[in-house]
């Protein structure tokens, strides 16, 4: 279950980068639904909290004209994500998703999200190339986003303290390139706190090893018969090295 | 028998660098002018083999014809000094004494030895033949995550057993069972080091926790690194980016391997 799950996954442009022992961490996390004709799966204004990814069937994605009537944006389909942006953001949905035939996805919630960024902060700056491959920046910003991610593969965040005020200042709110950017900003300090996070637990975690599992784990490895003749072979393996030594 | 020494690179998990690390160690050693094999048991998912550029079309005979009895184990070295120089790092090792021994990659043969298992004792005469067949002075051992008999197997013949960790709860706990383990089979030389430790945190701490909960010296902490992600996977990482800060943290592995008398 678990592998089918993964192998779904990968066929994401959102997860297709990771390895696969931390695909499985994610496939563990995610839920699937079934649709039928018409259903609903998102609706606009709503709070986005997850995200999801179409397995089978499609999709379009409408809102509404300036009179009120369905106005498609876009049609979606298998192996395409949606609403990808609420595991970064708060924002409410920006349109409406609607089943176009019978379907199947697999949503992961925001909470499961970064539970995973919690125990992985590297998957983090593997999402990030992810978007930033995907989405059309303009040059300005992907000037930014490349300055910045160099910083944060070297461990310095130090441009999320001064830079909140170009992000206000810069393009209109309908701006989608500096929607974008600020998602990204607002993913970096999450990056950057959960880290911190971590940095502490490092010094504590170094205490915590369960002393009486790691006798038992030692004794059910070291308890065989295989084991025994490993550890005689071991040793008159390097007894023969030793006398050829001294030769 | 030869006087090559045989280095096992382990970790508890998957994921935490073994095949990049070892590919890396096993190319600084052979840069400093040593006869070097590399041997892929992580024979359920191979990966050493991209690190050096082999690709199905490549490779010719494997370790699982080895072990099947369909070739000696000669016939598996491959010649990575003589054809490997097609990315930017790995050209460095031109002229190099160094092979691999890679397992198969086709998904048949993968699934056949697991199904019907092979003779552990063979594998052991395989890396007794590679050491002396090509006369080495190091072969690194890139093995299955966990201790299972293969992995026990490498460990028990090492003379230097470098166990990876990242500083996080499960490797500390599983990493406490392989020193157990390393100890009751008296292997001479144990070295830990630390891999994608965070990059602002202070390498020496780590270092010094790591080696006071485990009573074993620590030979590098190596930062969690965005270019190694994007990049290592295809080259040999410390030979492209030679001063980058990982490839500077590798070398002093390699430089406290080389030491070991
Ligand atoms: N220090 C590091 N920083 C970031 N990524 C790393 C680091 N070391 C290894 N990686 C990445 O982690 C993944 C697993 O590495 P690999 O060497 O295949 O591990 P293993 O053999 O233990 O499974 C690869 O994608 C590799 O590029
Ligand atoms: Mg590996």
């Amino acid at each position: 279950m678990t592998e089918d799950i993964s192998n779904q996954l990968k066929t994401s442009f959102l997860f297709r980068g990771l390895p696969a022992e931390t695909l499985r961490a994610v496939a563990q996390k995610v839920g699937t639904h079934k649709l039928a004709e018409g259903d609903v799966l998102i609706r606009k204004g709503d709070e986005g909290d997850s995200l999801f990814m179409i397995n089978e069937g499609w999709f379009k994605i409408v809102t509404q004209d300036a009179q009120g009537g369905e106005l498609i944006i876009n049609q979606t389909g298998p192996g395409e994500t949606i609403g990808e942006m609420a595991l970064l953001d708060e924002a409410p949905r920006s349109a409406t998703v609607i089943a176009l035939s019978n379907a199947k996805v697999l949503e992961l919630k925001k909470d499961a999200f970064q539970e995973i960024l919690d125990q992985r902060p590297d998957i983090a700056l593997t999402l990030i190339r992810s978007f930033s491959s995907r989405l059309r920046f303009s040059t300005t910003y992907i000037e930014k986003a490349i300055d910045w991610s160099q910083k944060i593969a070297a461990g310095d965040y130090s441009f999320t303290e001064n830079t909140q005020a170009i992000m206000k200042s810069g393009g209109s709110d309908d701006d989608k390139a500096a929607q974008l950017l600020s998602a990204f900003f607002k993913m970096v300090k999450s990056v950057k706190a959960r880290e911190d996070e971590l940095k502490q637990k490092v010094e504590k975690l170094s205490l915590q090893i369960d002393e009486a599992r790691r006798k038992r784990e030692f004794e059910e490895i070291t308890n065989t018969d295989f084991y025994a003749s490993l550890k005689e072979q071991a040793r008159q393996l390097r007894a023969q090295r030793k006398a050829n030594e001294e030769e | 028998m030869s006087k090559g020494k045989i280095v096992s690179i382990h970790s508890f998990r998957g994921g935490t660098g073994k095949s990049n690390t070892t590919a890396n160690l096993a190319a600084q050693v052979a840069l400093a002018g040593k006869r070097v094999g590399v041997v892929d048991t992580d024979i359920q998912s191979p990966g050493i083999h991209v690190l050096f550029g082999l690709d199905e079309n490549k490779m010719g005979k494997t370790l699982n014809d080895f072990l099947h009895g369909k070739c000696t184990i000669g016939e598996v070295a491959f010649n990575i000094g003589e054809k490997a120089a097609d990315a930017d790092g790995r050209a460095k090792l031109s002229g190099m004494n160094l092979w691999l021994f890679p397992s198969s990659i086709r998904g048949r043969e993968i699934s056949q030895i697991l199904r019907e298992g092979y003779d552990v004792n063979l594998l052991n005469q395989g890396f007794q033949g590679m050491l002396k067949e090509l006369d080495l002075d190091y072969l690194f051992i890139d093995t299955h995550p966990g201790l299972n008999e293969e992995t026990l197997l490498s460990i028990a013949i090492s003379d230097i057993l470098v166990i990876i960790l990242r500083p996080d709860d499960q490797d500390f706990q599983g990493t406490a069972v392989t020193v157990d383990i390393a100890r009751s089979l008296d292997v001479p030389n144990l070295l830990l080091m630390v891999n994608k430790a965070l990059p602002k945190y202070n390498a020496a701490d780590i270092k010094q926790t790591v080696e006071e909960n485990f009573k074993a010296s620590v030979a590098g902490v190596l930062p969690l690194s965005f270019d190694m992600a994007e990049n290592a996977s295809q080259d040999i990482f410390s030979l492209r980016f030679p001063d980058h800060e990982w490839s500077k943290a590798l070398r002093g592995v390699s430089q406290s391997i080389l030491e070991i008398k």
